[in-house]
């Protein structure tokens, strides 16, 4: 097979301090159910769903509240029973304002639903499930790729002879510091992980399954190490990979597991890859053997500002504020609310910004570990030492990119190759001259998208 | 609940790296050198970078209140450029030509241009140009260093004064010229090494050098691309021609060791505003360094080329940019 093996690492890439002691210790926790949820229509990459259902409306726990008909989507549901108040714009984590449908809970009868990490163990076979079964049960329980991206699942999965799959890699490395739910999940749901594995295996119809995890996590790699040895149908392992930010981006995990690169502008099934991470995993043994749909997720809220940070089973919909507040308010000063982790996070203004599908993390930031970052301080010229080629990831210029940003030279922007940028915010780690390199490249590539619209219009 | 959160941009972590602490790296890495320069030329060479630094770091603060922008003195770039300049100079140089030179570089060559980031050619070496041209033969006496107990007997029969003495680089010349036999030069390539040379305040040791420039390269302020290119470049540029006619050039070793070499790989041609971005291009660059130094001390009139060979390929630094560009880590895309 034209699979190489990987090294376990990739080239560039920065070490921020992990600051995951603060949660990983902490055992999945579920929270009560929310007195009101706002359920967002567009919580994934692709179309926006459309309700389903009208104000006034009573909806039980796991009805499907809205989809879209078009191919890339995910259909979503209410993760409680009770009445559909209003469908109105609220705050979105990354994209601004989206409809959403905002449901009261009813005061009695909503029990809050728990992790079901028990109900699978190595006697689990995806044996009685079809494929067909498989990609529909993972179509209407609303699944997309809940390490941010927030791809639909079904997408990824379902046979397509245009793009035959030959490797599943399972996206177990949690790069991003601070975030520990992929791990809490590792540990205490180990078998429901590997069972959604098998599934996607199936489902995919890849002969091999690689398992990434960061050598920080010794006690997920043994976890898993040990549930996979007892799968003997298919050829399955466990990698562990060097600890180094981004190592949980796709890309750079294909890199390290299989010695593979994806060619830039792609995605991996040109390469015959699919890349699932941990939470999807859990979601799709969930939704195919238990009929459970997305409504729940472990989010890890953590932080130094935070009273009582851990890893809790939340109901998407609930308020950033709510999940908070069920956390034990917030201690020191707070100065940022980071929807996901420090490097990728998005700093919310809105504290009612509900939780999505993709909402692995609640990071709060203090005055003190926001002044200890350096885009607090003025930003000087750029001295050219070239520390952002060096950490990039994707071997891009990011000072040049950002610099043509800045000048609005779109075109030369992309004659560096801008749309190559995963994002991940390398190049402003390292800046020795505080630019928000990375801040620049995403506004740049915004306003590439939006001329383009401009131009189809 | 909150009175104030703030709303950035991704990432929110940064490491604690800053401009200030790049320039205090490189300022660390000289140190050897400026410790070397009081030992061979006494409080004189201290003077010297004293006089150049004061008079780099107030050129660039007045030129900051002209142009009514925040002081820029804090990233130490300016004490960074009044050190090398320094380096540049004979000891004997007159106070009043090192504030010339130091308000040359900082005005002219760096704040002119935008300041920091901004300046196309590296302004020590552009200011040591500008002094080269206005005061020739006071750039060019050359004082014993103090580590010297006596002119070496076998050139003192060309030296007509007592407190001066030519570089071993002067002597290459008149080697080539067939002026001086070979092997009387070659004896001084310890001395380039230990400091027992005369020359400017950072021609005399390449020890200090290498120890400065083995600290860069530890705290990875630089990267060996540049270093290895000037050094390798010039090396077989040097051994080559000493291969063919062993007495018609000094020894590779002491091109190396002799001269502005050291100090322009590990201090001037990294210099990271004018050097190439890319992997690729510092090679380019380096090489390019390496060999017009060795270009201009073999075959040119000077005996010394540092100065230009880096004001040269300075300014072909943005070409070779453009020309090396990065290919991203999945390949060049196809053009759609």
């Amino acid at each position: 097979m034209a699979t190489g093996r990987g090294k376990g690492t990739f080239p560039g890439g920065v070490h921020p301090a992990e600051g995951k002691a603060i949660s990983e210790s902490r055992a999945v926790e579920a929270v009560p159910p929310p007195k009101q949820v706002a359920i967002l229509l567009s919580q994934h990459l692709g179309a926006p769903c459309q309700p389903l259902v009208a104000k006034r409306d009573k909806v039980q726990a796991g009805q499907m509240i809205g989809k879209s008909e078009s191919f890339v989507s995910a259909p979503v549901h209410s993760p409680v029973n009770g009445t559909v108040k209003d469908i109105a714009l609220q705050s979105h984590p990354v994209i601004g304002r989206v409809t959403a449908i905002l449901i009261e809970a009813d005061a009695e009868g909503n029990t809050p639903q728990t992790p079901v990490f028990n109900r699978f163990d190595h006697t689990f076979s995806p044996e009685p499930f079809a494929v067909e079964t498989i990609c529909g049960a993972v179509n209407d329980g609303g699944l997309v790729g809940m390490g941010g991206a927030g791809f639909p699942t079904r997408v990824k999965i379902e046979p397509n002879p245009a793009m035959i799959k030959e490797v599943l890699v399972i996206n177990g490395c949690e790069c991003e510091p601070f975030i520990t739910c992929d791990y809490r999940l590792m540990i205490e749901g180990t078998w429901q992980v590997l069972a959604g594995i098998r599934l996607a295996a199936k489902a995919a119809g890849v002969e091999k399954i690689r398992i990434g995890i960061e050598d920080n996590k010794p006690l997920a790699i043994g976890a898993m190490t040990e549930a996979a040895a007892t799968v003997k149908d298919i050829d399955i392992a466990v990698v562990p990979v060097k600890t180094k930010y981004p190592q949980g981006g796709e890309r750079q995990l294909i890199r390290s597991v299989l010695g593979k690169t994806v060619p830039t502008g792609q995605i991996p099934p040109t390469i015959g890859v699919c890349v699932l991470n941990i939470a999807t995993c859990a979601a799709i043994a969930d939704a195919v053997v238990l009929s459970r749909p997305l409504t729940h997720r472990v989010t890890t809220v953590t932080g130094h500002a935070i009273a009582k940070p851990g890893n809790y089973y939340v109901a998407m919909g609930m308020s950033v504020a709510d999940l908070l507040d069920h956390c034990g308010g917030l201690t020191a000063q707070v100065a940022k609310v980071l929807m996901g982790g420090p490097m990728m996070g998005f700093a919310i203004a809105d504290l009612t910004t509900p939780l999505t599908k993709t909402s692995g993390a609640i990071t709060v930031l203090t005055q003190d570990d926001v002044t200890k970052a350096k885009y607090e301080k003025q930003q000087t010229p750029c001295i050219r030492c070239g520390r952002c080629l060096t950490a990039c990831p994707e071997g891009l210029n990011p000072t040049k990119i950002a610099h043509a940003v800045k000048f609005n030279r779109m075109d030369l922007a992309e004659q560096y190759y801008m749309s190559a940028c995963i994002e991940c915010g390398c190049c402003s780690f390292v800046c020795p001259a505080n630019i928000e390199l990375t801040g620049y490249i995403k506004t740049g590539k915004i306003l590439v998208a939006r001329a383009k619209k401009r131009m189809q219009a | 609940m909150l009175s104030k959160i703030t709303v950035s941009p991704a990432p929110h972590v940064s490491s604690k790296l800053s401009t200030r602490v790049v320039m205090g790296d490189v300022l660390i890495g000289l140190l050897p050198a400026v410790i070397a320069a009081g030992v061979f030329f006494r409080v004189r060479a201290l003077a010297v970078i004293g006089v150049c630094v004061v008079s780099c770091v107030v050129s660039e603060w007045v030129c900051n209140r002209i142009r009514r922008r925040p002081t820029s003195i804090g990233d130490l770039s300016a004490v960074v450029t009044g050190v090398i300049l320094a380096m540049s100079l004979p000891p004997a140089i007159p106070f009043s030509i090192a504030v010339i030179g130091s308000v040359f570089a900082i005005v002219i060559a760096k704040m002119a241009f935008g300041g920091l980031g901004s300046n196309i050619f590296n302004p020590a070496m552009a200011a040591r140009a500008f002094l080269a041209a206005s005061f020739g033969t006071l750039m060019t006496t050359w004082t014993v260093p103090s580590t010297v107990d006596a002119l070496m007997p076998t050139i003192s029969a060309a030296n007509t004064s007592a407190t001066t003495q030519a570089t071993p680089l002067a002597w290459s010349k008149a080697v080539q010229k067939g002026q001086v036999e070979a092997h009387y030069i070659n004896e001084q390539t310890s001395g380039a090494f230990w400091g027992k040379v005369g020359g400017c305040l950072g021609e005399t040791s390449g020890l200090a050098f290498l120890i400065g420039g083995a600290y860069l390269l530890i705290r990875r302020t630089i990267t060996w691309h540049i270093p290895a290119a000037v050094l390798l470049s010039a090396g077989v540029i040097a051994l080559t021609a000493w291969l063919i006619k062993p007495e018609g050039f000094i020894n590779p070793l002491l091109h190396l060791l002799g001269g502005g070499m050291l100090i322009c790989a590990f201090f001037i041609a990294t210099d990271p505003v004018t050097a190439p971005l890319t992997t690729k291009g510092m090679w380019i660059f380096g090489i390019g360094v390496g060999s017009l130094i060795m270009l201009i001390r073999i075959v040119g009139e000077y005996p010394e080329g540092v100065m230009y060979a880096v004001l040269i390929m300075n300014s072909l630094s943005p070409l070779i940019d453009r020309f090396c560009k990065l290919t991203p880590a999945g390949g060049t895309p196809h053009v759609k």
